[in-house]
């Protein structure tokens, strides 16, 4: 969500003492993903005071059948901050479907998606990191 | 290979399908699945997805928050609430069994509550005098009263006494016969809205013979007739009819 395990950390642990100062006043809610939630909301905001980058036109691409090799030739790293470039929701769509830890329904409930809508994100979102790994291999 | 046709949903859901290919719960997920499984498109989102996957989890993560929590110690179980827990098929029909039952058991309560001694031959004798035709019995034309002599002289039975309640009733005929229990029965018809009377011995302990008997009248109901049924001297007598209670209860309101 952030490419910048410095700030996810801090975002991590400044979510946690939330959560333990909450549940100390007996004031935790009573919702399933609240802390990811929170989470959620706590890097969209860590992210607002970076410096952006100005919008630009992404390149979109069909995915390749040799896609997969391609992608095992980047660095973690590099994927990290591909993903939290993207403007959000389109952000924390794929970094919700790529952990692999929730069902799609799970992602909608968190991301606060419609199912056509995280489809279209996850669909551009394949197309323009397809388009990206092409350009970088050149 | 084939590209099957997709519903627009089907296509949405494809594009949303789990990364790590394990078996999905939801029906709608799997069907859009199975139909998309055939095409080339979903088979080469399917490598990427899981290629990105690898990459994700590749990512480093710093060993202190490693140590602090996994993913799934961060999410709530869901709470089961008092609907979600109705709507479960199987409780819903232990709920249905229960209550089924629980009708069934207060249904014997309910019967069992008027019971008394005698009611379960008195019972079988309602059910029979559904059945009997007058011809089947000796004509005797007389008050009712007066057949406890006949009883007694004719075929020794003894304390067959007609009530003062009925006493006053013409007859039709009457019969004694043997139930299976080998127990004399007395039957009489009268006249009077083809009403049937019944004098059978009163239920006796088992152990010492004495006999079980109740004060009063009682009804008892089966098969659209009604028995009003009392008990003297160690012999219970049964007025029966087709019909209902209010029927036999002018009768018995006479004499009290």
């Amino acid at each position: 969500m952030l490419g910048d395990s410095r700030k996810a950390q801090e975002v991590f642990q400044t979510t946690l003492r939330e959560a333990a100062l909450r549940a100390a006043h007996g004031e935790l809610p009573n919702e399933r993903f609240w802390l990811f939630r929170e989470a959620r909301w706590r890097c969209l905001e860590a992210s607002e005071t970076d410096l952006k980058a100005e919008p630009l036109e992404m390149e979109e691409h069909e995915i390749n059948s040799g896609a997969s090799s391609q992608i095992e030739g980047l660095k973690p790293a590099q994927l990290a901050i591909w993903i939290s470039s993207a403007p959000d929701p389109q952000r924390t769509a794929l970094a919700l479907y790529y952990l692999a830890e929730f069902d799609y329904r799970e992602v909608l409930d968190l991301a606060e998606l419609k199912l056509n809508e995280l489809s279209h994100l996850l669909l551009l979102g394949r197309r323009q990191l397809q388009a990206w790994l092409n350009s970088h291999a050149c | 290979m084939k590209t099957p046709r997709l519903s627009r949903k089907q296509r949405a859901l494809a594009s949303c399908a789990p990364i790590t290919g394990e078996q999905t719960p939801d029906r709608r997920m799997r069907s859009a699945m199975v139909r998309a499984s055939g095409s080339d498109e979903f088979v080469n989102q399917q490598d990427f997805d899981r290629a990105v996957a690898a990459l994700v989890q590749a990512v480093p993560v710093p060993p202190e928050i490693v140590e602090w929590l996994t993913v799934k110690d961060l999410v709530l179980s869901p709470k089961r609430t008092w609907r979600k827990t109705v709507r479960n098929p199987a409780v819903l029909a232990i709920g249905i069994a229960l209550v089924v039952i629980t009708g069934v058991l207060v249904f014997h309560f309910i019967g069992r509550l008027n019971d008394f001694p005698g009611s379960g031959t008195a019972r079988k004798l309602l059910t029979m005098a559904g059945s009997t035709r007058s011809v089947l019995l000796d004509p005797v034309n007389a008050d009712a009263g007066t057949l406890s002599d006949l009883f007694f002289m004719k075929h020794g039975l003894e304390h067959y006494d007609v009530p003062p309640e009925f006493a006053d009733l013409r007859t039709i005929g009457c019969r004694v016969f043997e139930d299976e229990e080998s127990r004399r029965i007395a039957q009489i018809w009268v006249a009077d809205k083809r009403m049937q009377f019944f004098l059978f011995p009163e239920e006796r302990d088992a152990k010492t013979g004495a006999v079980l008997g109740f004060q009063g009248w009682r009804y008892i109901h089966q098969e659209g007739w009604v028995g009003a049924v009392t008990e003297r001297n160690g012999v219970c007598f049964m007025a029966a009819l087709r019909g209902r209670e209010s029927d036999l209860a002018p009768y018995l309101a006479q004499k009290e």
